[in-house]
């Protein structure tokens, strides 16, 4: 498909003189599995809310599949949404609440949905009051997958779900993909997104900070080298790409590692190296990375 | 494992000299303050405003006899009071706007009860209040003492006009404190239900019944002679046997005391017995799906509109029956007492002579109900969306325009049946005691005043669109406040220009005459202007979340 399932154009929303989203500009192509990442209060939801026309840009503009955010009718015939905090008609039980939806939404594939319900064990003849969170969120998980929208737009969708049922949660998200449906997944956990996602962006304090693939995230940071020597110490100062070196304890060096290993390999090479561990950053680190020096505005 | 255990003493308490208490009191006088002031400011400001019309009302001998005369028939008594002590302006004061500030007040405080406990607790705002060092009941006790402040406030008050209007001292201090204790009766009441069911709605409900049933007890012991007693079974009877600047009795004042006392006092017990989030009685964990009406967004607002509908309906319904039943007896008193009647006109109750008047006079007030009515519903509707219950329905492929078009039209479908329910109840009342009303005067009667709901509904929708939090407020404006201008402009003798601010003073009496056909197309006219800038509004607002 050449128009991007979702696409946003120096998107920015002000609330007085706080600036809760500054300039967004991004294109998530049709069929791709982007993960947005970011802290408490960096904008993903005020993203979502312009996403869905609930809140109306300050600033820029937002298409889904080419049709502009604000015409709902349309725009939202294409997607289904599953909210932060999940909040559901007390009065109602599950199964009323997904016959709802089924009924005012983008259409459900209901056999489907049985099916979700299963996985995702839920018992739907309970009224929504009695719903603990995680509940609350599969309902509205188990709603949104069971629509064949185009376009999934998922906001935090597994902070209340047990492990097993974050399992439930990915294999749901790849049967989405392998259907082509979109999916775009606001997240502050890594290992979520690490697990299911092509492409990530993060956004801190309101900006973009950064798209990359998973791959390229990781490649955009360095390496944790650890040496164990016995005699002389490696002389590493002057060594391009070698960084932060320094002696956790007695023979051993550690030091982080930007670009080709070549020249740090050559001055390891003189010493007598009796160990060596080589750590690929966890998406942890790098993105503390990003937020360890500047996380508060 | 001792390495695990800390010592309580290595365990830094930093702010262990704040009260907690007093943190959980602020925080519920915050939630009432608004609400309380404007209770309080409206129930002492009527009662002083009545009884400085005192001298002008009774400036002629006779209506004075005439308000006497009054005194005598059961259905004046069943449905104002029993007028005890018009002589003074005391007495007349309480007979005219006591009653109904006596149930503005008690509505009020249960709503208000409800509303900062179990609607609260609802929500899972009191999960985190309770994780902290006070247990439920200390909780419970605390947001009571804060509604409570405000029935005190409004009795002290209206006894501190009354006695500065210059009636006596005793019979102010009689209805100023009955009047407090009937507040504070129903705030236990409401604390109560909210102690025995677990959801709000159904707990704000049953303490309106308990209200409906109290004044309802109190009517027909004022009417009946030989049923009389009822009044001591009813909050409000004790009120009315208490007689202030009459008998001034403080017998019926303490046993509404010790019931407030016991019923408090049962709401606590409850609250300690019971789980946060449950209620003494619970609601069966699982039930089939019942998918009627859940189609769309259209037949989901006719959905949940349906239930609270069905209480209105019986409560406005069961009070315009009674009205119907009392009737002929009514206008067959007045006819036989022309001068009666006269006085009745003065007091502000025109044309009551045939059952036609008696009716139009008394379907106008139904514009009150019917536009509170309205005010609720909206006022619902903008809470669902501060919950964040309509964001699915906003998320799918449904415009705001139909989003919000479902509720106005949901809301305006309730409020004529609310109204022809009325109409209906009426005409069977006047019918079965053989009275002259016809159904078709019913209806155009009750529907002569769908202008004034329909300009709630559209100054409601008004505030849906660009003042959200406001909805309740402007809604009520033209009904409530619309009556009470009019009231206010009567009795000050304002100039004609306010009073014809109030919607009211262009309501003809129909079915005594015919509709005021002008003044309900400018009402409609007004209201549809109201209704489309209100959807403008809410077309191009954020969504609360």
């Amino acid at each position: 498909m050449s128009r991007p399932a979702l696409r946003a154009t120096g998107l920015t929303k002000r609330y007085g003189r706080l600036t809760a989203l500054d300039d967004l500009t991004l294109d998530v192509p049709a069929g791709e599995v982007f993960g947005f990442l970011g802290p408490n209060g960096a904008g993903k939801s005020t993203t979502i809310r312009l996403l869905l026309g609930l809140a109306r840009p300050t600033a820029g503009q937002a298409w889904i599949f080419g049709v502009a955010a604000s015409d709902v009718v349309r725009a939202h015939s294409q997607l289904a949404y599953v909210p932060a905090d999940v909040a559901l008609w007390p009065q109602l039980t599950g199964a009323e609440i997904l016959h709802l939806q089924a009924r005012t939404g983008p259409g459900t594939d209901e056999a489907y949905r049985d099916e979700l319900v299963e996985r995702f064990a839920l018992d739907p003849s309970k009224p929504a009051r009695t719903y603990s969170t995680g509940n609350r969120q599969k309902v509205a998980l188990i709603a949104a997958f069971a629509t064949r929208a185009p376009l999934l737009v998922l906001d935090e969708p597994t902070s209340g779900l047990d492990p097993l049922m974050e399992r439930e949660f990915r294999t749901a998200v790849g049967a989405a993909r392998d259907r082509g449906q979109t999916v775009f997944l606001s997240s502050h956990q890594l290992s979520e997104v690490e697990a299911v996602c092509d492409r990530v962006g993060i956004l801190r304090a309101g900006r973009l900070a950064d798209v990359a693939t998973i791959q390229g995230l990781r490649g955009l940071h360095r390496s944790e080298v650890t040496v164990s020597y016995a005699g002389a110490e490696p002389v590493l100062s002057a060594i391009p790409g070698v960084e932060a070196v320094d002696a956790p304890g007695e023979g051993r060096l550690r030091f982080t590692l930007t670009g080709p290993p070549a020249p740090a390999l050559r001055a390891l090479a003189g010493a007598d190296v009796t160990a060596m561990t080589v750590r690929e950053p966890s998406l942890e680190e790098i993105f503390l990375d990003y937020y360890g020096t500047e996380s508060a505005r | 494992m001792s390495a695990g255990v800390i010592s309580p003493a290595s365990v830094a308490r930093p702010h262990a000299a704040h009260a907690p208490g007093r943190a959980v009191t602020v925080l519920a006088i915050r939630q009432i303050r608004r609400g309380g002031l404007i209770v309080v400011v409206l129930l002492a400001g009527l009662t002083a405003l009545v009884a400085a019309t005192y001298g002008r009302v009774m400036a002629d001998p006779a209506a004075v006899g005439s308000m006497q005369a009054l005194a005598g028939n059961p259905a004046i008594r069943t449905l104002f009071g029993e007028p005890a002590g018009l002589d003074t302006a005391g007495g007349f004061t309480v007979w005219r706007v006591g009653t109904f500030l006596a149930v503005l007040l008690g509505t009020w405080a249960i709503l208000a009860t409800t509303r900062i406990t179990r609607g609260e607790e609802d929500t899972g705002r009191w999960d985190m209040l309770l994780a902290g060092r006070l247990p439920l009941r200390a909780v419970l006790a605390r947001h009571l003492a804060a509604v409570a402040i405000v029935p005190v406030a409004a009795g002290t008050g209206i006894a501190a006009v009354l006695v500065a209007s210059g009636t006596p001292a005793r019979g102010a201090l009689v209805h100023g404190a009955g009047t407090a204790l009937l507040g504070l009766f129903f705030v236990a009441v409401a604390a109560c239900t909210a102690q025995i069911l677990p959801a709000r709605a159904p707990a704000t409900g049953l303490a309106v019944a308990v209200l409906g049933s109290g004044l309802l007890a109190r009517m027909v012991g004022d009417g009946v002679t030989e049923l009389g007693r009822l009044r001591w079974l009813s909050p409000f009877g004790l009120l009315a046997l208490s007689g202030p600047y009459l008998q001034d009795r403080v017998l019926p004042l303490l046993l509404l005391l010790a019931a407030t006392l016991v019923v408090t006092a049962a709401a606590l017990a409850a609250a300690g017995r019971r789980e946060v989030r449950g209620g003494l009685v619970t609601f069966a964990s699982g039930r089939d799906a019942r998918l009627t009406l859940l189609a769309g967004v259209e037949t989901f607002a006719v959905r949940r509109v349906l239930r609270p509908l069905t209480g209105w309906t019986i409560g406005v319904g069961a009070y315009y029956l009674l009205i119907g039943l009392t009737a002929v007896s009514i206008t067959g008193f007045l006819a036989g007492n022309p001068a009666l009647a006269d006085g009745a006109a003065e007091a502000g109750f025109a044309e009551v002579g045939s059952v036609a008047g008696l009716t139009a006079t008394l379907f106008a007030i139904l514009a009150m109900p019917a536009g509170g009515f309205i005010a609720v519903r909206m006022g619902a509707f903008v809470t669902a969306e501060t919950d964040r219950l309509l964001v699915t329905l906003a998320a799918g492929p449904v415009s705001r325009t139909r989003l919000i078009g479902a509720e106005i039209t949901a809301t305006t479908g309730a409020a004529v049946t609310l109204v022809t329910a009325a109409g209906l109840a009426t005409w069977a009342g006047v019918t079965v005691t053989g009275g002259d009303l016809s159904l078709a005067g019913a209806l155009s009667g009750v529907w002569n005043i769908l202008p004034i709901v329909l300009l709630s509904l559209g100054a409601a929708v008004f505030a849906a669109g660009w003042a959200p939090r406001l909805v309740s407020l402007i809604g009520g404006l033209p009904a409530t406040g619309g009556f009470l201008l009019l009231v206010i402009a009567d009795s000050v003798a304002a100039p004609g220009g306010v009073r014809d601010l109030s919607p009211f003073a262009h309501l003809a009496p129909v079915p005594l005459s015919e509709p005021a056909w002008t003044a309900s197309t400018v009402m409609l006219v007004a209201a549809a202007a109201l209704t489309v800038v209100g959807v403008a509004g809410y077309r191009r607002r954020d969504l609360g979340s």
